[in-house]
């Protein structure tokens, strides 16, 4: 037991010299961690997102009720933070500012949008006078959407939408209510216009007169009030059990680099079983992830100050999911040939399970084969035993991801033991 | 000429000796092209929209409203599942938002003001707080047409009581029937257009952000690599035996760095092949700026690998620091992420990088449709970039 410890810490103090070796160990993904804290808007203060000042340029060229509205609605505080709206006088200033890419949309309200909803006095006496039914004609609101700022333009757009909608709401709400007046086709229109003002009052899109939703909504914010979750605490893992990959198979090509350096049958000529230094090189890898991992975990915690959750559970997942790493280490090791195809194998490994296991976008954006193959992927167990803590679960929470990156281990290395068996490897 | 072709003959012979590189090369590049964009099998335009599950245990007209309501939403993108279905895949993070609509949602009790339905989200969630909303919307416009009629029946209640509650539903049912036609025969008070390609008729498709950034990612990677090839030639003592040869620097430092550029042009060309049959992306449409943009870009990555190999002692920090660079360039230069979303400040910040300009480059030509004129600037900006460190470069560089 105690050759396994030294062969294992012999392997650990070697890798932490390696200042190569440290420059992927450590240094990517905390630099790759401080760039998605940019992203998620983690170091700006914006909670889950950076998206804030979405820059909007509007033409009000409206300058009805309605018009006035939608630029007052742009410019509400609930939207302060959001958007950062300015207006321009004419389409065409508009149009160039988002080709020249200083805003994310244009909002161009044409003339007459009010009275394309709300007819006014006139429209309806001219109506009358022809003796014809009044007809609106549809005047659409532009919205001019920047291509290279799809998520800006998008909520720019789910504005507009959201006033339109209560704005057709309230229509509908009208239209419905007054054709149940008795006798209102043969009314005249001032006493429409008093019946309308009672049932109404005077701003047809005001807050108080849209209907309000006959479908109550439920909600149900999982943890919520409990737990304030770090967008960090999934970005900060996500990266680094993506190095980890690295890590696992930057130790599995040790093993490889013993045999062609000649110290492997040195090593087997010693007191020292083939078992003894398998389980030594092993341990070695063991160590350096669980090191890596405490080292990124440890340094997110002092620079970002991420919450991590219960501290055992934390430690208990660093070692389940080292131990499923190494075990794809060890696969790798057993069967490639030389040192330079374990570098190879190792890098494409890490980089593929760091897109199936969730490092660079959430696995809910990714369709129903891609969430099924995550599963073989130490980064999908870990990343979700993470965010089970981040969102203030504990070890007794931590059961499914796990058990299965235990067995994923085990498995792996039962596969690899059969495979180096076979192999010349471990033979003097 | 003949030195220049025999030192790229020979850097793509060592590049490609390993079937490995061919991983990194052209697989590992379209497997992440095509999973990034969404990882549609048919190569059909996947659908944008959020995942949004749906548990429909009324299975009434009402439930089918709500559904289809949100279905013509522009942010959510429905899916029915059943209840255990649903539930298994929210408890397992698996989906951000889920709606149960329960047994019993129906005309009846919509009316009576009991419907209700069960929103769960996850916290913190960008995906399930617009989701959210899209919810919101839809149960409005659901809900509206029954407002509206009851509305409708409170109104005629006032002007003239009705005779019985049989006469009252009748006109329940007849108004809530007129406000759903109203909702049915709604047009469309809004126009989205995308900037600066109305005349071209150039679709925007999300997937192009993903197409370009993964290139220029996949790209910059290698040519930056260029500091661990001259790194290990330097160690093993081959810059050396150069010396004892009729070659000049500039000569092998040319050869050098034109073969791996005119690899990184050949790779760049496969990656929008693939974007072109498999996305349906209009990479061609201006060859020569597309040729302007692949140059500038490729020549100043190879350029900073060139300044990175004077720097680095062996071949191994210059593999871990090319790719650690390549990476952090990518993710800061809007490669990943659409650059909206990183801070004003940053936004700012990173321009210093190349990776920056040649994707706003690439974006230019594939969503703006801009011409060879329009992006010259942009390739301007990065053949700067390569002139600088190209000086760098061959001040520093030493055979020994």
């Amino acid at each position: 037991m105690t050759k396994l410890f030294l062969i294992g810490f012999k392997d650990l103090r070697l890798v932490f010299r390696d200042r190569a070796a440290l420059i992927l160990m450590l240094l990517a993904p905390f630099a790759l961690t401080v760039g998605l804290g940019f992203v998620t808007g983690r170091f700006s203060g914006n909670g889950n997102s950076a998206l804030s000042d979405i820059p909007v340029v509007i033409v009000n060229l409206d300058k009805g009720q309605l018009g006035n509205e939608l630029v007052d609605v742009f410019n509400s505080e609930d939207l302060k933070k959001l958007v950062l709206a300015s207006e321009v006088g004419s389409p065409e200033a508009a149009r160039k500012l988002i080709d020249a890419d200083k805003s994310a949309a244009a909002v161009i309200i044409p003339p007459g949008f009010t009275e394309s909803i709300i007819p006014t006095q006139a429209m309806i006496d001219q109506a009358a006078r022809q003796g014809q039914q009044l007809a609106l004609q549809v005047v659409r609101i532009e919205i001019y959407a920047n291509p290279t700022r799809p998520t800006g333009a998008g909520v720019v757009k789910a504005i507009v939408d959201e006033f339109v909608s209560r704005v057709e709401a309230g229509r509908i709400n009208g239209i419905t209510a007054m054709a149940s007046i008795p006798g209102i086709q043969d009314m005249p229109v001032d006493q429409i216009q008093k019946i309308v003002k009672a049932m109404f009052g005077d701003a047809t899109t005001q807050e108080g007169t849209v209907p309000s939703a006959a479908i109550k909504l439920k909600m149900d914010i999982t943890g919520a009030d409990s737990v304030d979750f770090d967008p960090l605490a999934y970005m900060a893992p996500g990266m680094a059990l993506m190095f980890l990959m690295y890590t696992v198979s930057y130790g599995g090509r040790s093993i490889l680099a013993e045999r062609t350096q000649g110290t492997m049958p040195r090593l087997l000529v010693s007191p020292t079983t083939s078992v003894q230094i398998l389980g030594g090189k092993v341990f070695g890898i063991f160590l350096t992830g669980v090191a890596q991992l405490d080292i990124l975990i440890l340094a997110s915690t002092l620079f970002f100050q991420v919450r991590w959750g219960d501290p055992f559970g934390v430690f208990v997942l660093i070692c389940a999911a080292v131990f499923g790493a190494t075990g794809w280490g060890m696969l790798i090791t057993a069967l490639a040939r030389t040192p330079g195809q374990v570098a190879s194998i190792g890098s494409a490994i890490m980089l593929i399970f760091g897109i199936l296991g969730g490092s660079f976008i959430s696995l809910d954006n990714m369709p129903p084969f891609v969430r099924f193959i995550s599963n073989i992927t130490p980064n999908a167990w870990g990343l979700d035993g993470f965010t089970t803590l981040g969102l203030g679960g504990t070890l007794a929470d931590l059961g499914r991801p796990i058990i299965a990156l235990v067995l994923m281990g085990a498995g792996l290395f039962i596969v690899s033991a059969l495979i180096f068996s076979r192999s010349n490897i471990m033979k003097k | 000429m003949n030195k220049l072709i025999a030192i790229i003959w020979k850097d793509a012979i060592i590049r490609f000796a390993s079937i490995y590189e061919l991983v990194f090369f052209i697989v590992l590049p379209v497997i992440f092209t095509f999973l990034l964009a969404g990882g549609a099998p048919s190569g059909e335009p996947q659908d944008p929209r959020i995942r949004l599950l749906v548990v429909d245990e009324a299975q009434t007209v009402i439930s089918s409203q709500i559904v289809s309501e949100l279905d013509r939403s522009t942010a959510v993108r429905p899916e029915l599942v059943t209840r255990s279905e649903g539930e298994d895949q929210f408890s397992q993070r698996r989906a951000s938002i889920l709606l149960i609509i329960p047994v019993g949602l129906d005309a009846a009790s919509l009316q009576a003001g009991t419907a209700e339905v069960e929103l769960r989200q996850q916290p913190n969630n960008m995906n399930a707080d617009v989701a959210n909303r899209a919810v919101q919307t839809a149960l409005r416009i659901v809900s509206g047409a029954v407002n509206a009629a009851n509305n409708a029946v409170l109104q005629r209640e006032k002007n003239l009581p009705f005779a019985s509650e049989q006469e009252k539903q009748v006109f329940f049912d007849s108004s809530l029937q007129t406000a759903r036609d109203l909702q049915e025969n709604a047009p469309d008070r809004t126009t989205v257009i995308q900037g600066a390609t109305p005349q071209l008729n150039i679709d925007y498709d999300p997937r192009a952000n993903t197409s370009a950034g993964q290139l220029i990612s996949w790209v910059f990677i290698p040519l930056l690599g260029i500091s661990e090839m001259f790194a290990t030639e330097r160690s093993q003592g081959t810059l050396r035996r150069l010396l004892t040869t009729p070659t000049g620097k500039v000569t092998y430092l040319f050869g050098t760095i034109t073969g791996q550029v005119l690899v990184a042009m050949v790779q760049m060309l496969l990656l929008m092949v693939f974007g072109v049959f498999v996305m349906k992306l209009d990479w061609f449409r201006d060859p020569a700026a597309l040729a302007a943009m692949m140059f500038a870009s490729a020549l100043a990555a190879a350029a900073i690998g060139t300044t990175m190999g004077t720097f680095v002692k062996t071949g191994g920090q210059a593999n871990g620091i090319s790719i650690m660079a390549g990476m952090v360039m990518a993710l800061m230069g809007g490669c990943w992420y659409p650059l909206e979303l990183f801070p004003a400040a940053i936004q700012d910040f990173v321009r210093i990088l190349p990776t920056t300009w040649a994707m706003q480059g690439m974006l230019d030509l594939l969503l703006r449709g801009r011409g060879l004129l329009d992006i010259l600037p942009t390739a301007g900006v990065l053949v700067g970039f390569a002139t600088f460190f190209f000086a760098i470069g061959v001040w520093r560089f030493r055979f020994e």
